[in-house]
């Protein structure tokens, strides 16, 4: 089972292989300076994005699963909403409200202010896709803190602890397998982002495979190779650093902690409004602000969004459906693996692992190519799904499968083995044991995980383009079409229309749930 | 598990039930680098007369070329239409596009359409060079882009140099002034601090707020942002007669070698070159029609009085690759 679920992950990868092969020039492009030096940026943006989102997806979850927050509801319903904007037109957004001349500077002009510093290079990028990924960290880290046994904090507490203290000590290592799963995706999705860096002007390794991606297309596969078999290697590495670590622990039904913030209650208040301000209002508030002008001055195109909002439910309804049955299949794909790497870490569990969470770090491009290369190579029945959605759908599990493995492993870590133990000595067979004991205490996790697919699916463009059917539009490729044309009020629209639909799917489907036995 | 796999069960028989309703095996099946809120109007009003049904994928030129690329002869595609000339002249290369009709070719004067036969010219764009007009004042700029290499515009010039219309302005600079001199230019300019976008999007939002003061750009993307934001002191700057800087560049329709509908695909590329369809593009976008005879959209100068030098269109088509590395290898950051 887990060795077909890799085989069918690894067809980006083992496309990339047989590409090379093909057209050669592979190690030669890997040692050219148009390798090596945006292959440093990549990975010190990488890194630096990882290393951001990981403090602050942490410290967001246990302010809002540990701490008596104000606000902890709608935190919760908001917290995650960054994910789901579509770096090429959010990031053009923060552009045009945080940059030198932009409608920042506009409001503060009157107040004396002359010129914002520079929006732009490594910096711009850091905080943007910080912005955009700590939710990777927060979502699977606030799953595991909120099933976190209470007893030991309170001990801690009754010792006389702080806040800080008892997070160090106690909440940090119980959380430590949730930080590292989502830091590590945080990582994936940087190295492989190239809507935000390239509208923020740093010129990673994406950036090289976009440029050459037509004419210099054995330098496009070797750098996408290259990008593939990096996450391979972090993954790798992260796993012999992990390996041993010991079972979770868990007290299902226990009640939940909440630490009281006392004179911290105003900066934790001030970090998530600033958090919640910056990642989502402020480029919520751009788009609405074209949107407004747009339906104001109206518009006698034919198909203009300002004039007939109503073109956007078949996109919208198309985007639920994918993101919905991309999550599902890709928890379903990956939950034997999760079981495998973290029950017995065989062999062929950690080559599954590894594949899976390379296709992550490849660029949607790739992925659309591979599939396409793959199904149409294919006996009968396969390539009659060629441009189908249940293709579409595949892609996107091969794409995003990760998110959903490391969600999973961490919940399925988190079920103490003794409980299993126990079970199986009272006599309940495998499955019995699975549906009684595993899936109940793993499901805030895996909802987690289903969840982290779900919002990536739904603002997917390359790989959707691509391999939708013909005249299958979704709310991205909606987006994308109006941003070519600078027709920023319908690309606000959609995009804003995007952002609604994800907040309800969101909370239907994971925080509700998964909040519902705490 | 068993809930669990019911729902994965029902899901998947969802997808395929999806899947057999998605394409139309009988309609004419276009990819488009050319975006929806353009073409799709006309589609609709080709379906409309003649009845021929079409189902169209969208995307971005160059990567719908890769995808016809990796698909063959397998393609579903009958047409594909293309931004640029060089996403076009990628799958001429490649064998992928089939010879037109005579008559098709014969509506477009030689100058945008391909030798061969492979693809015809549907509608022109003109490089430009955007300005802040509060920056700089137009009789400040020079006649030639040639001239941007000057000490005066040092770090005040932006440029796309993955963009498929900047390649395609120094293809045609390789042919009109050599390839010493293009690569002399290349190096210059980025000796001269040039500020690199993404996009020509990028560059005219960028000059619009004044972040950068000028920027090569296709023309049309000006007008599209004076109508979204009225009053933004963005503005275009022609080059002079003649200049490489004032080039035309055809954005460009094909019918794939295995169509088997190619009789639909050339009705429908009639129907791009019919006046009421030229008409269309000039007025909705501000691009040039390439029909002799249809009239610019108000505003902007007739296509004849342009003067778009002289090149061999299928230079663009062909010698991207050595543009490409051309580009890259003078220093640019972003390729």
């Amino acid at each position: 089972m887990s060795a077909l679920v890799a085989c069918l992950f690894a067809t980006p990868l083992a496309y990339l292989a047989v590409r090379g092969l093909t057209e050669g020039g592979t190690l030669a492009a890997w040692t050219s300076g148009a390798t090596v030096v945006p292959l440093a940026r990549t990975l010190l943006l990488g890194v630096s994005v990882a290393t951001a989102s990981a403090v602050l997806g942490t410290a967001l979850a246990w302010l809002v699963a540990r701490t008596d927050l104000p606000g902890r509801r709608a935190a919760r319903l908001l917290l995650p909403l960054p994910l789901v904007m579509p770096s090429f037109i959010a990031a053009f957004a923060l552009v045009a409200a945080f940059a030198p001349g932009g409608l920042l500077a506009g409001l503060l002009e009157p107040v004396g202010v002359a010129r914002l510093p520079a929006f732009e290079g490594f910096w711009g990028a850091l905080y943007v896709l910080t912005l955009f990924t700590y939710p990777y960290v927060y979502l699977p880290v606030a799953a595991r803190l909120g099933q976190l046994p209470a007893s030991l904090e309170e001990s801690a507490r009754l010792l006389g602890r702080g806040p800080a203290a008892v997070f160090r000590t106690v909440v940090a290592p119980q959380a430590a397998g949730a930080v590292w799963a989502g830091t590590l995706l945080v990582f994936l999705y940087t190295i492989s982002d190239f809507g935000a860096v390239q509208l923020l002007r740093y010129q990673t390794l994406t950036s090289s495979i976009y440029a050459s991606r037509v004419f210099d297309r054995s330098g496009a596969l070797a750098q996408s190779l290259l990008l593939g078999l990096l996450a391979v290697a972090v993954v790798a590495a992260e796993r012999s650093a992990t390996r041993g670590a010991g079972p979770g622990r868990l007290a299902a039904g226990a009640r939940s902690l909440r630490v009281p913030l006392g004179r911290w209650r105003a900066a934790a208040v001030a970090l998530v409004a600033g958090v919640v301000g910056l990642a989502l209002v402020a480029p919520v508030g751009v788009l609405a602000f074209w949107a407004v002008r747009g339906l104001a001055a109206g518009s006698t195109r034919a198909g203009a969004l300002v004039s007939d909002a109503g073109e956007l439910a078949l996109p919208a309804a198309h985007t639920a459906a994918m993101a919905v049955l991309a999550a599902l299949v890709a928890v379903a794909a990956v939950l034997p693996v999760a079981y495998l790497t973290v029950r017995h870490a065989s062999r062929l569990a950690g080559a599954a692992n590894a594949v899976i969470v390379g296709g992550f770090a490849l660029p949607g491009l790739v992925v659309a190519l591979a599939l396409a290369f793959w199904t149409l190579q294919a006996p009968w029945p396969l390539a009659a799904l060629y441009q189908t959605e249940a293709l579409l759908v595949f892609a996107y599990v091969v794409h995003f499968g990760s998110q959903a493995l490391r969600a999973s492993q961490v919940a399925v870590a988190g079920v103490p083995s003794r409980l299993d133990d126990a079970a199986r000595t009272l006599g309940a067979g495998r499955l019995r044991r699975l549906r009684t004991v595993d899936l109940p205490l793993a499901t805030p996790g895996l909802l987690a995980g289903a969840g982290l697919v779900l919002l990536s699916t739904m603002k997917e463009l390359p790989a959707t383009l691509l391999l939708a059917p013909p005249g299958f539009e979704t709310l991205a490729t909606r987006i994308w079409n109006a941003t070519e044309d600078a027709y920023l009020a319908d690309a606000s629209l959609a995009a804003l229309f995007l952002l609604a639909l994800s907040g309800v799917l969101t909370w239907f489907l994971v925080v509700r749930r998964g909040n519902a036995p705490t | 598990m068993s809930r669990k796999s019911t729902v994965v069960a029902l899901a998947l028989l969802l997808a395929l039930a999806l899947a057999g309703c998605g394409s139309d095996r009988d309609a004419l099946t276009i990819y488009s680098g050319r975006t929806q809120n353009l073409i799709g109007p006309l589609l609709e009003k080709f379906n409309k007369e003649t009845g021929i049904a079409i189902d169209v994928k969208y995307g971005d030129s160059a990567e719908l070329a890769l995808l016809l690329d990796e698909e063959g002869d397998r393609t579903p595609a009958d047409v594909f239409l293309s931004q640029s000339p060089g996403a076009t002249g990628f799958l001429a290369g490649k064998g992928h596009l089939g010879q037109l009709d005579a008559d098709v070719l014969g509506k477009v004067d030689t100058r945008f359409r391909n030798g061969d036969g492979r693809w015809v010219g549907i509608s022109g764009r003109q490089r430009v060079l955007v300005y802040n007009s509060e920056q700089v004042t137009e009789a400040g700029l020079p006649d030639s882009v040639l001239d941007l290499t000057g000490d005066r515009f040092a770090g005040k010039v932006a440029i796309a140099p993955a963009n498929g219309s900047f390649q395609d302005f120094v293809t045609a600079m390789r042919q009109l002034e050599g390839e010493d001199a293009t690569q002399t230019w290349l190096k210059a300019m980025v000796a001269n601090k040039p500020r690199t976008y993404a996009n020509n999007n990028a560059i005219v939002e960028a000059v619009s707020r004044g972040e950068v003061a000028m920027g090569l750009v296709n023309h049309y993307y000006n007008y599209r942002f004076q109508q979204e934001s009225p009053g933004t002191p963005s503005r275009n700057h022609t080059f002079a007669d003649g200049d490489v800087g004032a080039l035309v560049i055809p954005s460009t329709a094909s019918v794939l070698a295995g169509s088997d509908k190619t009789e639909e695909a050339s009705r429908f590329l009639h129907f791009l070159l019919t006046e009421e369809s030229q008409r269309y593009f000039s007025d909705q976008t501000f691009e040039y029609p390439l029909v002799a005879g249809v009239p610019a959209a108000s505003g902007l100068p007739p296509l004849a009085s342009l003067h778009s030098p002289d090149y061999d269109v299928d230079a663009l088509g062909g010698g991207l690759e050595r543009t490409v590395e051309l580009i890259r290898t003078s220093g640019f950051d972003g390729v």
